[in-house]
This record gives structure tokens, C-alpha cells and sequence, in this order.
């Protein structure tokens, strides 16, 4: 082989291997991490939304049964609802403060310790979930692996009211009902500063 | 030696090529066992024939069977159909819409045998639809639908009887959640899908 060949198959090869690499993604475009995993954080790294859904769970722990399932049944429904709309770009105005409302009204309502009928309970559960809903549809990366997403996305909410849930049945217990009572006090305050923001 | 040029970038040209995977493949499994974990394994069809299972769970026996065989005779009407077109467009798109219901009515707890015949057929042919097989070969091609139907059908079958047994207070809270959770699930991915087509044209 000629010493030109030799210099021309090498830059040939070179000029290939400079084409081959794919691309290395420390994580998904946008910042978003669009797996399971992704859905998952979702929720759980918003504490505006992170202390409503543990209220919702709080206050069903609170409310006994059937409230206990049914608050965490309606919640990822109407959010799930919202959340198309989200998606799909239809606007919703106020939702930020609808956010912080919701953290202000269900922390408040654990805290006063309110036993409402429980269609009232589900219907205040539900309108807030509306506002919940639709933030994180409108955030939500379009072009994801949307299954795996969505899964991590309502699991995470799931388990948010569970742990609600679990500090929740605290209240069968004399102390107990006054750290969850507590618990809903610093949830409205939270909320209240989120509100203060929102403004 | 321009052969040889030749066929070093006819090689590295075909290296650059990267697999188009419809979705994570389980290497070295394949016909009906392969069609079969193809039907239970791929997300969007295994949390159908569990809201499927779970719903006609919450029907009396006789008419669980009838509906379990509705599903049946939609999945092999549309996995006949598959194979022969090749593919169908919106099949997801109702499958989906299927499981959302499916949700719903096992949150909600209504379980309405008309209800049951309808979304039983729609479950069955929409899943059948979205099933093409991934593969160059027709004998391969026909097995892997064999096995998606028989994967599916069994699923089906076996979770409508299981769900069938669980009538205590505990279980059928659970089933609720998870149906809510189901169908929450479904309305996102199906909004998802709806807004990246919107996006993509």
C-alpha cells in the first residue's frame, strides 16, 4: 500500500469515526426527564403541590372511611382531566393562586378539624384538583415516553396521598389528633405564602 | 486499493445506522412466546387487560364469560385484520380511550353489562390493531400474532376470574384506586399523544 493510500484511508476512516458517535445526553431535552423516573419527581419536587396532595390525604384520614379512599380516588381523576387540558394548550387563568388556595383550604379544614358531608368534601377536593391538574399538564414535555411518564406521574401523586394518609391516622390517638391537626395549620400557612407570591 | 476505500465507507456507513425500536426489545424471544409477552409486556397493553380483567371482575359470572368472549372474538377479528394491513392508525388512540372508560367505571364502581359487551369489543379489536408484528417474515409475523392473541386472551380471562373473587370491603378499594389511577394514566397519554401529533403535524 502507497503512502498516499494509506494517508487517504486514514482520513477516510477518521472522517467516518467522526460520524458515528451518538449523542450523549447527561438528561433530556428541555431539563426534563421524560421515563418514569421523570414522571415520578414531578409532583414531588413542587411543594406547592406536594403539601395539597398530603392535605387531601391528611384530611380523608381525618374524615374516616370512605373518605380516607374516596378523596384519593377523585384527586388523580379531575387532575388527570385538567391535565389534558393542560396538555392541549386550553388556559385556565388564576391557577397559581388556585394552587395556593388549595394548600390554604384543605390545611384549614385538617387543622378545624371540618366534617363536611362527604359530597362537599369531594366536590372542594375535585375544584382544586382542577387547578393541580392543569399546571403540571402545561409542563408537561410533549414528546415524552408518555406511558412510563404519566405511570411515574400518578404513582407519585398516589403515594403522596398515602403518606397523607399514614400521618393521617395519627388522629385515632389523642396526641396524635393534635400533631395532624398541626400538620394541617402549617400546610394553610405554607399555603398562604405561596398565596402572598401568587399575587 | 478503491475497493478497498469503498468498502471500508460502504462499512462504516452501514454502522451508522441505528436500530428504529417501536419499543425495548427482550433479545433472543420470539414467535408465540414472543408475541405473547408482547401482549402482556408493552405498557399501554398490559394496563388494558388489567382495567379489562378488573372491570368484568365486578360482573356477574355468566355474563364475564360472555363479555371475556366478546374480547376474544374482537382480538382475533382484529389481529386477522393486522395482518393483513399491516398497520392502523388511531388503534391507540382507542385502546386508550377504552382504558380511560374502563378506569372510570371501576372508580366509580358501575359495572353495566352493556357497558361490558362494548368496551370488551372495542379493548379487544384496538388492542389486536395496535399489535403489528415488528418482523420481516411472514411464518414469524403470523406467530407472534398468535401469540399476542393468546397471551392476551388468557390475561383476560384469567385476571376477569381473579377480580372475580376479590368482593371484600379492602380489595374492592384497592380495585377502585388502582381504576382511578388507570384511567388518570390513560387521559394523560392520550392527551400527550393527541397534543405531540398537534405539535408534529
Amino acid at each position: 500500500m502507497s503512502r498516499t493510500t494509506f494517508q487517504s484511508l486514514r482520513s477516510l476512516i477518521a472522517l467516518a469515526l467522526t460520524l458515528m458517535p451518538t449523542m450523549v445526553l447527561a438528561h433530556s431535552e428541555n431539563g426534563v426527564a421524560i421515563d418514569f423516573k421523570g414522571g415520578f419527581t414531578h409532583p414531588i419536587f413542587g411543594p406547592d403541590h406536594v403539601i395539597a396532595m398530603v392535605a387531601v390525604g391528611l384530611w380523608g384520614a381525618f374524615l374516616g372511611m370512605p373518605a380516607m379512599w374516596l378523596l384519593p380516588v377523585v384527586f388523580p381523576v379531575v387532575m388527570a382531566f385538567a391535565g389534558a387540558l393542560g396538555v392541549l394548550g386550553v388556559p385556565l387563568p388564576g391557577v397559581e393562586i388556585g394552587i395556593a388556595l388549595s394548600a390554604i383550604a384543605l390545611g384549614t379544614m385538617v387543622a378545624l378539624a371540618a366534617r363536611p358531608p362527604l359530597w362537599v368534601a369531594a366536590v372542594l377536593v375535585g375544584a382544586f384538583a382542577v387547578f393541580h391538574g392543569h399546571a403540571h399538564g402545561t409542563e408537561l414535555p410533549i414528546g415524552a415516553d408518555a406511558v412510563a411518564f404519566s405511570m411515574g406521574f400518578v404513582v407519585a401523586t398516589g403515594t403522596l396521598h398515602l403518606a397523607g394518609i399514614s400521618f393521617g391516622t395519627l388522629s385515632r390517638w389523642p396526641a396524635g389528633r393534635i400533631a395532624v391537626r398541626a400538620a394541617g395549620g402549617i400546610i394553610a400557612v405554607i399555603g398562604l405564602v405561596y398565596l402572598s407570591r401568587s399575587l | 486499493m478503491k475497493d478497498l476505500l469503498l468498502g471500508t465507507l460502504f462499512a462504516f456507513v452501514l454502522m451508522l445506522a441505528s436500530p428504529a425500536w417501536a419499543h425495548a426489545p427482550i433479545m433472543g424471544i420470539g414467535g408465540v412466546a414472543g408475541g405473547a409477552l408482547h401482549a402482556l409486556l408493552i405498557p399501554e397493553h398490559g394496563m388494558s387487560l388489567v382495567a379489562l380483567g378488573a372491570f368484568l371482575g365486578r360482573q356477574q359470572p355468566v355474563a364475564r364469560r360472555w363479555e371475556a368472549l366478546t374480547f376474544m372474538a374482537a382480538l382475533t377479528g382484529g389481529l386477522v385484520l393486522i395482518a393483513l394491513l399491516g398497520e392502523a392508525a388511531l388503534a391507540a388512540d382507542f385502546l386508550l380511550l377504552a382504558t380511560a372508560i374502563l378506569g372510570l367505571l371501576i372508580a366509580v364502581d358501575w359495572a353495566p353489562p352493556f357497558l361490558g359487551w362494548v368496551l370488551a369489543a372495542v379493548t379487544g379489536g384496538a388492542l389486536a390493531l395496535d399489535s403489528p408484528p415488528e418482523v420481516s417474515s411472514t411464518g414469524e409475523a403470523i406467530r407472534m400474532l398468535i401469540g399476542s392473541g393468546l397471551g392476551a386472551a388468557l390475561a383476560v380471562a384469567l385476571l376477569g376470574e381473579a377480580a372475580g373473587w376479590f368482593r371484600a370491603y379492602g380489595p374492592l378499594v384497592v380495585m377502585r384506586v388502582l381504576g382511578s389511577w388507570i384511567a388518570a394514566i390513560a387521559i394523560l397519554v392520550l392527551s400527550l399523544r393527541i397534543a405531540t401529533r398537534l405539535a408534529t403535524g
